[in-house]
């Protein structure tokens, strides 16, 4: 690594997570601190009804408050766009409901700049200790999908933990705006010729993170989406 | 005059704009050229299909391989509604597209400018 000090941005978009945000913010903010990169945690709040964005400003994240609730991906992209405006060297987005470990952001970042990649994925799926049967079945099926669709292979194409390089910030874009981008922002990454590569990461499931995130049911939606979209590409 | 000429002159206008929308839009740099070729083809094949409606039907009465009656005015009405309506669409889809693209900017760029 370069002794220059790295600006990372790390974006958390966040819908109804005012119960977990601050914490959220916090460790990430320490782990921050402790790592060789300096920068800002930036929250999405994707039109929350709750005190998302009012907990996460305490806590000390840059706050960026949607109108409209525009969905995963929209909130995504809303997060890398700011990176890629305020000129970070590179970004990580995170899921809001504390099962990424901090840690595993700034060790992703630390590989990321090691390796030279554009677009890092924390798989879970390397090691699923702690995870349900289902979610893995769920997500492995998703997996299997993104590569028939786009003939990526990965091993958890819908991990919300990602690092992206400063050549990503500036031309990844996607058009989905549901938990669909996951496998369409490595679909995209693949045709921009990006180098894709992922590392094992531990996801933490509380009963509150159980709660939250993908029911297996809104992977028909997904795949929907997804074919639809391949679909639509032809004619694009 | 004709039923099928009637049917051509009245779909010709309809063919004639989605050709040009197709170049226009692909000239203009707002559609990939896969899509520009493929809308193109299938405004072809339809010109071609009204063009060739006669003969092509007469050549397959001739062979045993049709046994329908030749067109009647409500076949032109339908043939033109079909052509109007997949004419339509088409504006559609892509007005749509377009339009949901620049809303999505637009709501992450005044996000963005109103934190």
């Amino acid at each position: 690594m370069s002794s220059e000090v790295k600006r990372a941005c790390v974006v958390i978009p966040a819908y109804n997570e005012a119960k977990v945000i601050a914490k959220v913010v916090k460790d990430m903010r320490y782990a921050l601190k402790k790592s060789p990169f300096s920068g800002d945690i930036v929250v999405i709040d994707d039109g929350s009804k709750d005190a998302t964005a009012a907990q996460a400003r305490t806590a000390g994240a840059i706050v960026i408050e949607h109108i409209l609730n525009s969905g995963a991906g929209g909130a995504t992209a809303t997060g890398l766009s700011f990176a890629w405006q305020n000129n970070y060297d590179l970004a990580a987005t995170m899921d809001a409901d504390g099962q990424h470990n901090p840690e595993d952001v700034i060790k992703g970042m630390e590989k990321l700049v090691k390796h030279d990649t554009d677009l890092l994925i924390g798989s879970r799926l390397i090691n699923t200790d702690g995870m349900s049967r289902t979610k893995v079945i769920g997500n492995r099926g998703l997996s299997a999908i993104t590569y028939i669709l786009f003939g990526i292979r990965s091993t958890d194409s819908q991990s919300g933990l990602r690092i992206f390089s400063k050549k990503a910030l500036e031309r990844l874009r996607w058009k989905t705006s549901g938990y669909e981008f996951c496998s369409e922002m490595l679909w995209r990454a693949n045709q921009l010729h990006l180098k894709i590569d992922e590392y094992p990461i531990k996801a933490i499931y509380t009963d509150y993170s159980k709660t939250k995130g993908q029911n297996n049911w809104n992977g028909f939606n997904i795949v929907k989406s997804l074919l639809k979209r391949r679909i639509m590409e032809v004619f694009q | 005059m004709s039923r099928y000429l009637l049917l051509f002159l009245l779909n010709v206008p309809f063919i004639v704009a989605g050709l040009l929308n197709s170049l226009v839009t692909f000239k203009m740099k707002k559609i990939s050229r896969t899509r520009f070729f493929l809308q193109t083809l299938l405004w072809i094949v339809i010109l071609i299909g009204l063009a060739a409606a006669k003969p092509l039907y007469e050549w397959l009465f001739s062979n045993n391989l049709t046994v329908s009656e030749p067109l009647s005015i409500f076949d032109v009405i339908q043939i033109t509604a079909i052509v109007i309506v997949f004419y339509i669409a088409n504006r559609s889809m892509a007005k749509v597209s377009t339009l949901e693209k620049r809303v999505q900017d637009l709501h992450q760029e005044i996000s963005i400018r109103l934190r």
